[in-house]
């Protein structure tokens, strides 16, 4: 039996006095897409932190392909495959589109240590990361300053700057949030596009594109899972309707 | 590098190499060298603040570590080039530490341990009288001669450390567009972001420390030869805070800023202060106009100037062709 692409197990993390991640468990299997749901405030961005190591658990594993991350830095945990995309955009805003999409490819060759080097004189980079534009509908955007483009745009450069990289298991952090309706839809479809390759784990409040994406549905309430199983069985579940869905 | 780059930088090299002959007098050949000096200092901590948005106070702490480990292994009998290469080594190594200590605390916190180190640093060359001769200062005996050239003319010297400037400015602006240069600017501005890209952002931050440590000993090196002295005057705070200052007056984000930074912070403590007595009012002055009108430097600004003025004429010229004939 080939390990799970993610496992997690008895993960725990509070600030202070409130807990925000309560004994955590939950298997991702490769090639799975999932979706992790619960209103605001559930724990769910948190428990992505916590298997990037943005921030340290308290107790519990992580692993990755059967290896244990707990205890390994972020960028350890990247090289081993792990990519994630944030709800708050993090991108270059004052570097070309095509300069972000490199620096994600440079973050995981030896040559980003290379002072001596010219990036520019690497054309493999460039065409690279000119292909994952192209990949998001955004290969004639290539050469714009990130501060001129729209919103959606953004949204598809934070998308191309993980595809670039080639994860194994990819963090999606509400990859829709803000997006107008014809946006949403090209995202969806970007989305449907992915290899199955790669594992997904997707943090999405749109419910229309999330159930039709999502095999898996992780209900998180006050950093507790509450209810995971497949999207018909969540979705008839009542406490999916209690604390989540309403009526 | 674009054609008007290329020129500029001719001219520049042409300029730099003739200002002996041009100037002929030794006293203002000796400012020259000055402001090369301080050139290499300011280009060293610029570095760390251009590319990675460092601010070091404690620049001048590698004046003292190499400066004082040249002379006292020059006096204690070492040849003039064993006390260079150990005097960097170890100086290059102790920014190792003190980039250790300093990266402990990112912003504010970085700023006050670097201030901190640069003043320990100063603390021992005042105190430890046995060692650094305290307030008196240390004196070294004469100028290296490199392949048997000897620099003790102004003339030379400035030729000297022109050579010895060049060379850092071409690693230097090989850094600036390296991949790893890349990686500190991205870390500058999206630390947490390029740590998800898998970026090791606090080695980063590490290497470029002692790499802008290193470059800052081979200017304190040139220093100590040009004065052939040594006291901890010249390792204060306020040395420390006026390379910061040149840095940011011609413009962090640019290769050419610290240089003409330097320039003219040197030429005013230098020049002016034998007319005005008032010249760091002077200054002052200087640098508060600079910043309300070029809030990111000299070069950069005159280069956003020079856009304008080159975009206006275009429309001008436009518009005139397109003028129907009379």
């Amino acid at each position: 039996m080939t390990a799970p692409a993610l496992q997690i197990t008895g993960l725990n993390k509070r600030f202070g006095g409130l807990p925000a991640t309560k004994d955590v468990s939950l298997t991702v299997m490769p090639g799975e897409r999932r979706l992790i749901i619960g209103p605001n405030g559930a724990g769910k961005t948190t428990l992505f932190n916590l298997v990037t190591g943005d921030l340290h658990a308290d107790g519990g594993s992580i692993k990755l392909f059967g290896e244990e991350l707990m205890g390994m830095r972020t960028p350890e945990r990247v090289h081993r495959g792990l990519a994630r995309t944030y709800q708050i955009l993090t991108l270059f805003p004052r570097e070309q589109l095509v300069h972000n999409v490199v620096l994600a490819l440079l973050g995981l060759e030896r040559l980003r240590w290379n002072p001596w080097a010219v990036l520019t004189g690497h054309r493999h980079l460039y065409e690279r990361a000119r292909e994952a534009l192209a990949q998001v509908g955004l290969g004639d955007s290539a050469e714009r300053v990130v501060a001129e483009t729209s919103y959606g745009e953004r949204r598809r450069l934070e998308l191309a700057m993980a595809l670039a990289q080639k994860p194994k298991v990819l963090l999606l952090d509400e990859p829709l949030a803000g997006l107008s309706q014809g946006e949403r839809q090209t995202v969806r479809d970007l989305l449907g596009k992915i290899p199955r390759d790669v594992t997904i784990v997707m943090i999405e409040h749109d419910m229309d594109t999330a159930l039709g994406f999502a095999e898996r549905i992780t209900l998180l309430h006050y950093g507790e899972v509450i209810v995971e199983g497949t999207r018909a069985e969540v979705v008839a579940d009542p406490r999916t309707r209690e604390v989540y869905l309403g009526d | 590098m674009t054609r008007w780059s290329a020129i500029w930088l001719v001219i520049a090299a042409a300029l730099l190499l003739a200002v002996p002959p041009i100037i002929g007098n030794d006293f203002y050949v000796n400012m020259a060298s000055q402001v090369l000096i301080y050139a290499l200092f300011a280009l060293s901590i610029n570095m760390m603040l251009g590319y990675g948005g460092m601010v070091s106070l404690g620049h001048a702490g590698y004046l003292g570590l190499a400066g004082y480990t040249c002379i006292l292994l020059t006096i204690n009998g070492f040849d003039q080039l064993s006390a260079a290469i150990l005097s960097l080594a170890f100086s290059t190594a102790m920014a190792g530490l003190f980039g250790m200590l300093s990266l402990r605390a990112p912003g504010l916190g970085f700023i006050m341990i670097t201030l901190a180190v640069g003043q320990i640093v100063w603390g021992i060359a005042y105190r430890a009288n046995t060692l650094t001769g305290g307030d008196n200062g240390l004196r070294l005996p004469a100028r290296p001669m490199p392949f048997g050239i000897d620099l003790n003319s102004a003339p030379r010297f400035y030729y000297f450390a022109l050579a010895v400037l060049a060379v850092a400015l071409f690693f230097i602006w090989r850094f600036s567009r390296s991949p790893f240069g890349a990686s500190l600017k991205g870390a500058r501005d999206q630390p947490r972001r390029m740590t998800m890209l898998g970026y090791d952002v606090w080695l980063i931050r590490w290497l470029t420390f002692v790499i802008a440590g290193f470059w800052g000993s081979v200017a304190s090196l040139l220093f100590v030869y040009y004065n052939l002295f040594l006291s901890p005057h010249a390792l204060g705070l306020q040395q420390s805070a006026e390379i910061l200052l040149m840095a940011i007056l011609g413009g962090a984000s640019s290769l050419a800023g610290p240089i003409v930074g330097a320039a003219i912070i040197t030429l005013v403590k230098n020049v002016i202060s034998t007319y005005v007595e008032r010249w760091n009012t002077l200054l002052g002055a200087i640098f508060v106009i600079v910043i309300i009108f070029m809030p990111y430097g000299l070069v950069p600004g005159c280069q956003q100037l020079w856009r304008r003025v080159t975009a206006r004429r275009k429309r001008t010229d436009k518009k005139t062709a397109s003028e129907p004939a009379a």
